[in-house]
């Protein structure tokens, strides 16, 4: 039983990631190889003041997780309004990459290599969330809400003009419209899903390290949009619910845990390989 | 008194070709005013330089007594200019009504919060808001595609669009790059009547056009231009009948 909870658990915060990462990747067209990144650092902020002398309250160490991921995503987004398309995906591959160096290196504040255990489970207003069944809701709860809030934007005016500058940024602007207006807006959004995700993560799990903020957990992130569809909701949702069943399956055939995990990596490239190939539009999303 | 909008000694160079040289004009309101010349000439330069897409090397353009200089696009929008693309730039995975309304200034909900926290406002305004982008779409005789996509609109019904994206804009001066081009000929027809329209409802336009057949019909003033540079202005008769504009425009053929 604690078995499923976790897996939906787990899913509903992919899910909270991949609506980041398809609005950035997928409605925008920023195409960001870095959303683990901003998921780790909301990870660990929400651990680093968990486990402070004095413990935050859990929503309030959420929230700061939450502005600092918006700041970030923000600035690790600018770029891709000077340098654009291809280049840009090689600007957040380096982005990707210092993060990594630096939760893996700055031993101080992360835990570097050997991560950051013990993060205690989160309380709401007084109230210490314990069993498996209440940390299932309330990833849930965040997933629910980052849909709600992703459903909302879209059907909006905003939702419109994201979908206008990803086909054609100088008519946006002819259209009396700000095309980096609406990109820092979009960045914002995004990151706050990525924070909101990530402080979860940290109060779930109990335990973070570098491993599942990397650029292969990028990479994962971008083949569950693939995957699910891109730009639409039901697409975010799909994509992470679908992919993240497959090491479980892997994990009921009778094969050696050392084989488990190459194969599972060699499952997520074929799949990549074969959406983009047969259907780029993903199951349930629109082409890219 | 000051022009209507003045241009004023623009000069840009691309690496070695001298698009815009000493190029100075005025064009006054209400009036629907051609811009004639060569391929290269500098038409459509001169339109990114007015509109804020290109910061020319020198020269000043003022609109209404206002400067526009260093301006970005949008921020002239607002000022009351809009502008379109030779090679229309519709938003062709969107409807011919998103198209517009994308255009429609001041909306609620353009931004994150308030899509979020303000719902049931943001759906309430984008209803008249509908309203207006339908009217414009009715304007140019589309009102019936609304609901289809670009791409499933013929050329010159895309063409009619980029109009009424103009005219949602709520810009007074409209510049038009080659609205005319690649019809056929009750298009064409189509587009004359909805300028001559536009003229009669209180706007000015700035139109780019090779068609000398339209020029004649619509334009009120043709301005000439020739290596970026204002060679002749003056009534479409005069200009046309000019043998040594006629030489120049097409390369001595005649």
């Amino acid at each position: 039983m604690d078995f499923l909870l976790s897996y939906l658990a787990l899913a509903s915060i992919y899910v909270m990631l991949g609506l980041s990462t398809n609005l950035l990747v997928g409605i925008v067209g920023i195409f960001s190889v870095s959303q683990a990144a901003v998921f780790g650092v909301g990870a660990y902020i929400v651990g680093h003041f968990l486990m402070a002398a004095a413990p935050m309250p859990f929503l309030a160490a959420l929230a700061i997780a939450m502005l600092c991921c918006i700041t970030l995503n923000i600035l690790v987004t600018l770029p891709s309004l000077r340098v654009s398309g291809d280049y840009f995906v090689v600007t957040s591959f380096g982005i990707q990459l210092l993060a990594t160096a630096v939760f893996t290196n700055w031993t101080a504040g992360t835990g570097g290599a050997s991560g950051m255990p013990g993060i205690p489970p989160p309380d709401l207003f007084g109230y210490q969330l314990q069993s498996t069944w209440q940390l299932m809701a309330l990833c849930m709860a965040g997933m629910l809400l980052a849909c709600l809030c992703f459903w909302l934007v879209m059907r909006a005016p905003f939702g419109r003009l994201l979908r206008a500058i990803r086909e054609d940024e100088r008519a946006v602007a002819a259209a009396g419209k700000s095309v980096l207006r609406a990109k820092v807006s979009a960045a914002a959004l995004a990151g706050a899903f990525a924070g909101l995700a990530g402080g979860i993560y940290a109060t779930f799990l109990s335990f973070i390290d570098p491993s599942s903020f990397d650029l292969d957990a990028s990479i994962l992130l971008l083949t569950m949009v693939v995957v699910g569809g891109a730009r639409t909701l039901a697409g975010s949702i799909a994509g992470p619910f679908l992919l993240l069943a497959l090491p479980q399956i892997l994990t009921l055939l009778d094969i050696p845990t050392t084989f488990a995990a190459t194969a599972r990596q060699l499952i997520y490239g074929l799949l990549l390989i074969a959406f983009m190939l047969f259907r780029p539009q993903g199951l349930l999303g629109e082409r890219l | 008194m000051t022009a209507y909008l003045q241009a004023e000694g623009l000069d840009h160079h691309f690496g070695g070709l001298h698009a815009l040289q000493d190029c100075t004009f005025d064009i006054e309101p209400g009036r629907i005013t051609c811009l004639v010349g060569p391929n290269g000439a500098g038409k459509t330069t001169i339109f990114n330089a007015i509109t804020g897409f290109l910061r020319p090397d020198e020269g000043h353009v003022t609109f209404r007594g206002r400067s526009l200089d260093g301006l970005r696009p949008q921020a002239i929008v607002h000022a009351g200019i809009a502008r379109s693309f030779q090679n229309l730039r519709l938003f062709t995975e969107l409807t011919a009504l998103d198209n517009v309304m994308v255009a429609l200034p001041r909306q609620f909900a353009e931004e994150p919060l308030g899509a979020i926290f303000r719902p049931l406002h943001a759906a309430r305004s984008q209803r008249p808001r509908r309203d207006d982008a339908m009217q414009a779409l009715h304007h140019v005789g589309l009102a019936d595609r609304a609901r289809d996509t670009v791409r499933n609109l013929s050329y010159g019904e895309q063409k009619l669009l980029t109009v009424a994206r103009l005219l949602a804009t709520g810009a007074e001066l409209l510049l038009l790059d080659e609205p005319a081009s690649g019809l056929s000929a009750g298009a064409l027809d189509a587009v004359m009547a909805l300028l001559r329209r536009l003229q009669s409802e209180g706007k000015t336009l700035l139109v780019v056009e090779h068609n000398t057949r339209v020029v004649q019909q619509i334009a009120d003033e043709v301005l000439f231009l020739h290596q970026g540079h204002l060679i002749a202005r003056g009534p479409p008769a005069q200009i046309i009948a000019d043998p040594a504009l006629a030489e120049i425009y097409f390369g001595g053929a005649l």
